[in-house]
């Protein structure tokens, strides 16, 4: 099963500047935790040290948001997960 | 009544269908609240005092520093050290002096909020601070206010408009807190997110087109893409899920 997540600017860093990445997983918590696997550093721009997504982060599954319980989302083959941080600058 | 004077003011936006001199007397009787006159508070401005809105209250309480200049746009080199708002004002009124400009150089918060939206007929947040959006968001929900939300971060900016009891609001959207830190910003990306913000401000008054509720429109500057993210009004969100409103 192929997710392709889309990365924040912010985190391209991390993700060698790839603007996406093709992960693995049947929810979207398992697909995080792949790209986690790949991508160990994004980990703690994601989650908390209890493995909480970040109240300052919003998983987006094909353009919808997927909260609440994000990370029980289920994804299909295809699917997008665009990874978004809030910003508030003027 | 428009004057003769508007009616050739503002004879090619008259012209545009939906609009006419019915939409243009809209705008001349709104009062609108600019939340920041900086990097989005300077081109919603200027848009909107060039489209001819009747009243327009701008707040901010900083002054002008040689840093800002890259993107705020209304204030100039010689007018570091002045009051963002005074500066703001001055710009305005020679742009358009059929425009009345209030020029309010206060700190917005819980204590005066009441009152700086009082008799406002629409809110554009223009603030470089989340606290200070959640407040307006909830005076605005509890008001029944329009709110035209816009961030910026780099290349990247976003925009959502929340019609009280239509659509999910701010709160919906975002939950959490990001600390208060300088932010990196090139001055074009507030430039296409304060004019999206004045677009859908004219729209609301106008009543053309279709407005971003229940839509983050997030703009990508560097792949020069524009996505639609759809968003849900939350009915335990802490401003709009409750009965706060005023009917």
């Amino acid at each position: 099963m192929s997710i392709t997540v889309n990365i924040h600017q912010a985190l391209r860093h991390i993700t060698n500047n790839q603007a996406t990445v093709n992960v693995s997983g049947a929810t979207v918590g398992e697909c995080l935790a792949d790209l986690v696997q790949r991508f160990p550093d994004i980990k703690s721009k994601l989650f908390d040290k209890k493995g909480k997504l970040l109240n300052y982060i919003d998983i987006y599954v094909n353009a919808e948001s997927s909260y609440p319980e994000e990370l029980a989302k289920p994804v299909k083959d295809g699917d997008k997960l665009s990874i978004t941080l809030m910003i508030a600058g003027g | 009544m428009l004057t003769a004077r508007e009616r050739e003011r503002y004879d090619r936006q008259i012209m545009i269908q939906g609009f006419g001199e019915e939409g243009q007397e809209r705008l001349k009787k709104a009062r609108v609240l600019i939340a920041g006159a900086g990097g989005l508070g300077s081109p919603a401005a200027v848009y909107l005092t060039a489209a001819g809105i009747g009243s327009i209250r701008i707040v901010d309480h900083d002054t002008v520093e040689l840093s800002n200049l890259n993107r705020q746009i209304l204030h100039w080199h010689e007018d570091r050290g002045k009051s963002k708002v005074d500066s703001a004002k001055e710009k305005l009124m020679r742009l358009n002096p059929d425009v009345k400009i209030e020029a309010i150089g206060d700190t917005i918060t819980e204590a005066n909020l009441d009152h700086l939206v009082s008799d406002c007929n629409l809110i554009v947040d223009a603030m470089d601070n989340l606290p200070t959006r959640y407040l307006l968001n909830k005076v605005a929900i509890e008001n029944n206010i329009p709110f035209f939300h816009g961030a910026v971060y780099g290349f990247e900016g976003r925009a959502m408009t929340i019609v009280p009891g239509k659509s999910a609001c701010l709160r919906c959207v975002y939950r959490g807190v990001i600390p208060e830190e300088k932010f990196p910003v090139i001055g074009v990306t507030p430039a296409v997110i304060g004019c999206i913000q004045a677009t859908e401000a004219v729209k609301y008054l106008v009543g053309v087109g279709e407005l971003l509720i229940n839509k983050l429109l997030i703009y990508d500057g560097l792949s020069m893409q524009f996505t639609e993210l759809r968003v849900k009004k939350d009915p335990h969100c802490e401003h709009c899920g409750q009965a706060t409103r005023k009917e």
